[in-house]
């Protein structure tokens, strides 16, 4: 379908329908196997916690050739006594619709929030359509803060195995709290809920022909609540389990768009992040309770040689980032064995903060600078995992905080290197 | 006898007081055109280290290896610095030329008339030479980043290789484009390329057939047994 026809339909859709209280969106790419029960999920949600609010379900595809599409538009919920829910006064109604644009879950997300914006909105929540754990009270947590509370950001807190979200570990939950003061544990959890007037802000934001409109969305979206005061809190949703995929295909793009999000933020908010000095917790819903997480086979030995070769092999570039104090230590850990390996939360902060320099003043070819930081966080997980194998997940989360007052610490050790002429 | 002698000196005189008449134009042409030469170099120079500097010229060399290409070869102006001298003595050269040119004197413009059909070729030669180090020096950090995150212990040697590949390429353009012994360049060219090409096909296929045999059996190996031990990180 072409663009003009898809944006056509969209509209003959959204006219049709006119006013909604809720949106909830999914975007979708060739998730046939998982999207029924996230469909099932968000529809059994509604009709238990919200049967008095007109709501719409919105799903972006980004052009499924499964029959993802297909599956979202036949999934009913025939009897909502058999699962113990409400029957909704309006009936849940749907929009399934392509999206255009960079592909990816960014030109997604867009769709609905003008989705979201044309309906007028009250609250709004975006789910993974790939989630295996979903359940009807994740678009209670998601919607209720914003559609009761007065809230207009809710980021989620998942049960995790303790090796898992790396990059939201070692990166960017540690980088968003030290900049921006928030405590926002997962900035890049992929569910969301948000308010009509920030979807309709997103969606006026020219930002959809960068990594934004990729897998940069996530990390764009919570520091533009953070950062331009919107009220934000997050709500425990319980374990995450996502669809079986080849979870190593994808690291180099989605490490980098992640990262250069991230980074080009820091450009953006320049002068709030500055004088931010310390950090603050944000209100928290939901029940804490602990679950139990299937165990995850990690490869020390191949992250620890392919940090190995990065120093072999990318010093070259990386020097013109890194002072040479660092790249020294950074050879020296690189001489250790594989059971003595170690890499020091000092150091980590330190190169994550020069190569924030180096991205900013456009030392190195940005896309190469990110790419060739790979096998440093590689050397980074391999640490983590090294130290933290025997450790429970109560120990490694108080790692991670040791981590984040370290990057708190640093802090003007970033400011004074971004300052430098 | 003294009154001939007094035409003969007095026409001479004349013919050559004529000839400095019928110069001096010119001379002052000259004169003219390499003071307005100077002012408009100079001026040009100016105006062009100003825009280099306000689009950060120097920035972008750096990204591009260009100053550490200089630095190598113990040039320490800046790439903004050199690339405005560089149009002043353009504009300079030019103007010596057309200075020349406007004296008229008939064994000169032929040699500049030459010159001046061969300045497009030069100029070519020159952005053909800085074009094809620019690339050469992307794509091997491209391929070194690609190779380093693919675990290959070779990354180095492959973007060197590729660097080095596109150097010669564009010296070989470069050459062929200023006409220099055209043939000579595509020949050796040819039987150099051909020649890598063949030995890496007869040293691979022939020589170190067990090594080759030896090398995919390991990659196809290595390959399956991946797939049965992979990480199950979720990076996000």
């Amino acid at each position: 379908m072409s663009e003009e026809m898809t944006k056509l339909s969209f509209e003959k859709q959204i006219e049709k329908i006119q006013q909604a209280d809720l949106v909830v969106g999914i975007p979708s790419y060739n998730n046939v196997r998982t999207i029924g029960h996230v469909v099932r999920a968000v529809i059994a949600g509604l009709a238990k916690y919200f049967p008095k609010a007109r709501a719409v379900l919105i799903n972006s595809d980004g052009g499924s050739t499964d029959g993802t599409q297909e599956m979202v538009k036949r999934v009913q919920i025939e009897d909502f006594k058999t699962i113990l829910t409400s029957h909704p006064v309006h009936p849940i109604q749907k929009i399934v619709t392509p999206y255009h644009g960079i592909p990816g879950k960014g030109s997604a997300f867009k769709m609905i929030f003008a989705g979201a914006t044309s309906l007028r909105a009250k609250a709004c929540a975006v789910v993974d359509s790939d989630l295996r754990s979903i359940t009807p009270e994740w678009v209670e947590l998601l919607i209720r803060p914003i559609y009761e509370e007065g809230f207009d950001y809710v980021a989620p807190l998942y049960a995790r195995h303790k090796f898992d979200g790396t990059i939201t570990n070692s990166i960017v939950y540690p980088m968003t709290r030290a900049l921006y003061g928030k405590r926002v544990r997962q900035p890049i959890g992929g569910d969301f809920g948000f308010s009509g007037n920030l979807a309709q802000h997103y969606l006026t934001q020219e930002v959809w022909e960068t990594d934004v409109a990729r897998f940069g969305i996530d990390i764009w979206m919570t520091t533009l609540a953070i950062a331009e005061g919107y009220r934000v809190c997050q709500s425990y949703l319980g374990a995450k389990i996502h669809d079986a995929k080849d979870p190593g295909s994808d690291l180099g793009p989605m490490f980098t768009q992640v990262v250069s999000s991230v980074y080009r933020l820091m450009e953006d908010y320049e002068p709030l992040w500055k004088d931010v000095k310390e950090s603050q917790s944000v209100p928290t819903f939901g029940f804490h309770y602990e679950v139990g997480l299937e165990p995850i086979a990690v490869k020390l030995e191949r992250m620890i040689a392919n940090f190995r070769l990065g120093v072999k092999d990318l010093m070259e570039i990386w020097i013109k980032a890194l002072s040479p104090e660092t790249a020294h230590w950074l050879k020296s850990i690189s001489q250790l064995s594989d059971e003595a390996f170690s890499f020091p939360q000092d150091l980590w902060v330190r190169i994550i903060y020069d190569f924030a320099v180096a991205y900013h003043k456009g030392f190195v070819h940005r896309d190469h600078l990110l790419r060739s930081m790979i096998p440093l966080y590689l050397g980074k997980v391999a640490s983590f995992v090294k130290e933290n194998i025997d450790c429970s997940a109560s120990e490694v989360e108080e790692r991670i905080e040791h981590l984040c007052k370290t990057f708190e610490e640093m802090k003007p050790y970033l400011i004074e290197r971004w300052g430098e002429g | 006898m003294g009154e001939v002698w007094k035409v003969a000196v007095i026409e001479s005189f004349n013919k050559f007081l004529g000839k400095v008449i019928t110069f001096l134009p010119n001379l002052l042409a000259m004169i003219t055109i390499l003071i307005l030469g100077w002012v408009i170099a100079w001026f040009v120079k100016t105006i062009v280290f100003l825009f280099l500097k306000a689009i950060q010229f120097d920035k972008i060399s750096e990204r591009w290896g260009l100053t550490l290409l200089f630095a190598q070869r113990g040039i320490t102006y800046s790439p903004a610095h050199l690339l405005s001298r560089f149009f002043y003595w353009v504009i300079i050269l030019i103007t010596l030329i057309l200075g020349i040119n406007a004296l008229e004197v008939a064994a000169t413009q032929q040699a500049i008339s030459q010159f001046f059909n061969y300045l497009p070729h030069l100029f070519a030669a020159l952005i053909l030479l800085v074009i094809g180090y620019l690339i050469a020096i992307f794509l091997g950090q491209a391929i070194l980043i690609s190779a380093v995150n693919a675990q290959m212990e070779s990354a180095k040697w492959m973007a060197r290789s590729v660097r080095w590949f596109i150097i010669i390429l564009s010296w070989t353009m470069a050459l062929y484009h200023l006409g220099i012994a055209e043939k000579v360049i595509v020949a050796a060219f040819s039987i150099t390329f051909g020649g890598i090409v063949l030995a890496l096909a007869i040293a691979f296929g022939w020589g170190g057939k067990d090594l080759a045999k030896d090398f995919l059996e390991r990659h196809y190996k290595r390959k399956e047994k991946e797939e049965g031990t992979r990480d199950d990180l979720s990076h996000l």
